[in-house]
């Protein structure tokens, strides 16, 4: 007895994926780093933003699809949710690393801090908190039906308690001070970021594809390795 | 759903922990009122079966039922009925074999008034410790407690794995007494031992366990001499 | 008959409590644990008493977390000694039952601890919670009680797990934070009179965590013991 067939991505459509989305990364980066001028007050720094927006919408969507992808485990036990969900967490630590550090590198110049609390940054710092929990509980469980669970299950109440941190860091600063101002743009601005925000969400579908490639493999090289028929384990 | 004549039926049990599968395709009938004892060495599979009949581990495939109710959605009616009694003995340490006994009833549905826990204490030989922690029992005592939360409740099916281990013969022949007058009552027992003996000779069948399958289920008398000497399974190439 | 709900809960919450107080040496071992991390921030801060008072709010409850983290496996590590779970899900009824008696368990022993704890506390940092005392307790105990509620959950999903002592921690603090804040502020408005009469935004936002993760905990938990 083998575990079910996982259904794969077709690979054409993948390669397809891939060239639409380099081109439009690439249409991005250049507008973001040499059609739109500097900003006014910020300085080259503020092009930081236009990856530091979309890394930052990419870490949330990506807590929303590990959310969903366990739920769905949960109810309906096909591995094929499992393996989603483990993609989405993988690309999405990557991408919520990324918008700290390009966050507190927007910040430096910016404000004259490293860190600064803003309700956003904690949130995002809590959140990869939440995402590094996920993965080393999937590291430490062998069993795959333990492990994706279990995984499911810090998935879920992750997302539950995101928006709570969210409003209780929110509150705590308005005590303590006000908040800083948003980061309004103007304009043409306005288009570029939409452009890469785009163009990364186009790069989030892609990744998410070719990772689940991987994992659905790395599942059954764990199932061929690990399963014998006298039902020893090697 | 509801009560039949069958105490156990599985219907190609099979159960996957990790990546072994522990249990592979076990089918059998266990009528009401018989006993049942499980033979095969260590790891062929028999607290797992143990442990699935009494709906602890739910079946990977197939499809089973225990006093008519099915394993997979009426486990809690099963688990009213059943009574496991593990190679541990799920006692607390720290809690006198009083209290032990109340929780058990408490937690068993059972009246726990002060009178029926000092019979049941009686019934096994305890009830002159009752106010000593369970800690402070030999292992033999302990199982003998453990035999008395069992007794508390009302059971149709008695599960026992190894319950010979660590009990002298007079502990011995108290597990053969329970298991006599639970059949005489109307129970079904099913018994896992690696220990054949007196035990096999007296059940209505035996079920020989391999690596995780059925290796033979039938009458004492039909067994052959390897089924009770199995050899340890070589694992291929 | 089966046992009810609230009978079940009741006999794992008295069996749990009994075990405790039978065991008094690790009780002790968790308010001295407290008492020393109360100590090491006198130290690592300085014998300003103005800061320390200041600080004392937030001081309190990290003592509370860390000591609170440390004692919440112990309910799930007495039935292991016990022989595992399997004693407990092998009687019929509501398995949720398991969840409520040790969640009502930890949160009695955190409230003993922090009977002995805030005195000692304000002795060490110069509180004084005797001006809104109601309201400092309220706020204690609802913030003790948001914290058993994740913290027994996650207790019990990392008794299996290999490096739970550090599992435990890295899963429970990131979903403590409103927790964390709530208690931490709404004490510290409280001791320092709350003259703004802000205590009332914490106190809904400790109510709101309580509530929802009670609900998502106790329905999620029977995923946590499926085998």
């Amino acid at each position: 007895m083998t575990i079910t067939d996982l259904p794969q991505p077709n690979p054409g459509r993948a390669r397809l994926l891939g060239t639409a989305t380099l081109l439009v990364v690439a249409a991005g980066s250049a507008a973001g780093l040499f059609l739109v001028p500097a900003d006014a007050l910020q300085g080259e720094v503020q092009r930081l933003l236009y990856v530091h927006v979309p890394a930052a919408w990419l870490a949330m969507l990506s807590f929303f699809v590990v959310f969903v992808m366990s739920v769905l485990y949960l109810i309906q036990r096909d591995p094929k949710w499992d393996l989603l969900a483990v993609s989405a967490a993988e690309i999405g630590i990557v991408f919520t690393a990324l918008a700290l550090v390009l966050g507190s590198l927007w910040g430096k110049p910016t404000w004259g801090v490293w860190w600064t609390w803003d309700p956003r940054l904690t949130t995002t710092a809590i959140m990869l908190m939440i995402y590094v929990g996920y993965l080393t509980v999937r590291s430490f469980a062998d069993d795959p039906d333990k492990r994706a669970r279990w995984s499911a299950i810090i998935g879920i109440i992750g997302f539950v308690d995101v928006p709570i941190v969210y409003l209780s860091v929110l509150w705590w600063r308005t005590l303590h001070q006000p908040p800083s101002s948003p980061r309004s743009m103007a304009g043409e601005f306005v288009y570029v970021l939409l452009l890469n925000v785009a163009a990364f969400t186009l790069l989030y579908v892609y990744l998410m594809l070719r990772r689940y490639r991987l994992a659905v493999a790395e599942r059954h090289v764990e199932e061929l390795r690990l399963t014998r028929d006298d039902g020893r384990i090697t | 759903m509801g009560d039949s004549s069958v105490a156990v039926r599985l219907d190609k049990i099979s159960k996957r922990l990790g990546w072994t599968w522990a249990l592979r395709e076990i089918g059998l009938e266990v009528e009401r009122g018989s006993s049942v004892v499980l033979i095969g060495p260590n790891g062929a599979g028999k607290t797992t079966l143990l442990r699935l009949v009494a709906t602890l581990l739910k079946p990977t495939t197939g499809t089973g039922e225990v006093m008519g109710f099915s394993l997979q959605e009426d486990a809690d009616a099963i688990r009213y009925r059943t009574g496991l009694l593990s190679a541990h003995g799920h006692l607390y340490g720290d809690l006198n074999a009083l209290e032990n006994l109340r929780f058990a009833a408490w937690m068993g549905g059972v009246s726990v008034d002060e009178a029926r826990l000092r019979a049941a204490l009686a019934k096994v030989g305890l009830d002159h410790v009752s106010k000593q922690r369970a800690r402070e029992f030999s292992s033999g005592m302990q199982k003998r407690l453990a035999f008395a939360t069992l007794l508390m409740r009302r059971l149709d099916l008695v599960l026992l794995d190894e319950p010979y281990a660590s009990l002298d013969s007079d502990g011995i022949r108290m597990v053969d007494d329970f298991v006599d007058e639970w059949r005489a009552g109307g129970g079904t027992v099913l018994l896992a031992t690696h220990r054949r003996g007196l035990a096999v000779r007296k059940a209505d069948r035996v079920a020989v366990l391999q690596a995780g399958r059925l290796h033979r289920y039938c009458r004492p008398d039909e067994l052959e001499p390897a089924d009770l000497d199995p050899q340890p399974v070589v694992p291929a190439g | 008959m089966k046992s009810s709900l609230a009978l079940r809960t009741w006999a794992i919450l008295w069996k749990d409590l009994l075990i405790e107080l039978r065991t008094k040496q690790s009780f002790s071992a968790m308010v001295f644990f407290a008492a020393l991390v109360l100590f090491l921030f006198g130290f690592a801060i300085g014998p300003d008493t103005a800061t320390l008072s200041r600080l004392g709010g937030g001081l309190l409850w990290i003592a509370i977390a860390f000591t609170g983290m440390l004692s919440l496996g112990r309910t799930f590590q007495s039935e292991e000694v016990a022989g595992g779970l399997d004693g407990l899900r092998m009687y019929p009824g509501e398995i949720r039952a398991i969840y409520l008696g040790k969640l009502l368990a930890n949160f009695s022993m955190l409230v003993v601890l922090e009977v002995v704890l805030v005195p000692v506390a304000a002795v060490l940092l110069q509180l004084e919670p005797w001006g809104r005392f109601p309201l400092f307790v309220g706020i204690t105990l609802l913030g003790t009680f948001g914290f058993s509620v994740i913290g027994t959950f996650y207790a019990s999903l990392t008794q299996h797990l290999r490096a739970r002592e550090l599992m435990l921690p890295l899963l429970l603090f990131p979903a403590l934070v409103p927790v964390f804040l709530g208690a931490v502020n709404g004490t510290t408005l409280a001791l320092a009179g709350d003259p703004l009469d802000r205590i009332g935004g914490w106190i809904r936002l400790l109510i709101s965590f309580d509530i929802i993760f009670f609900v998502v905990c106790v329905w999620i938990y029977p995923l946590v013991l499926e085998e």
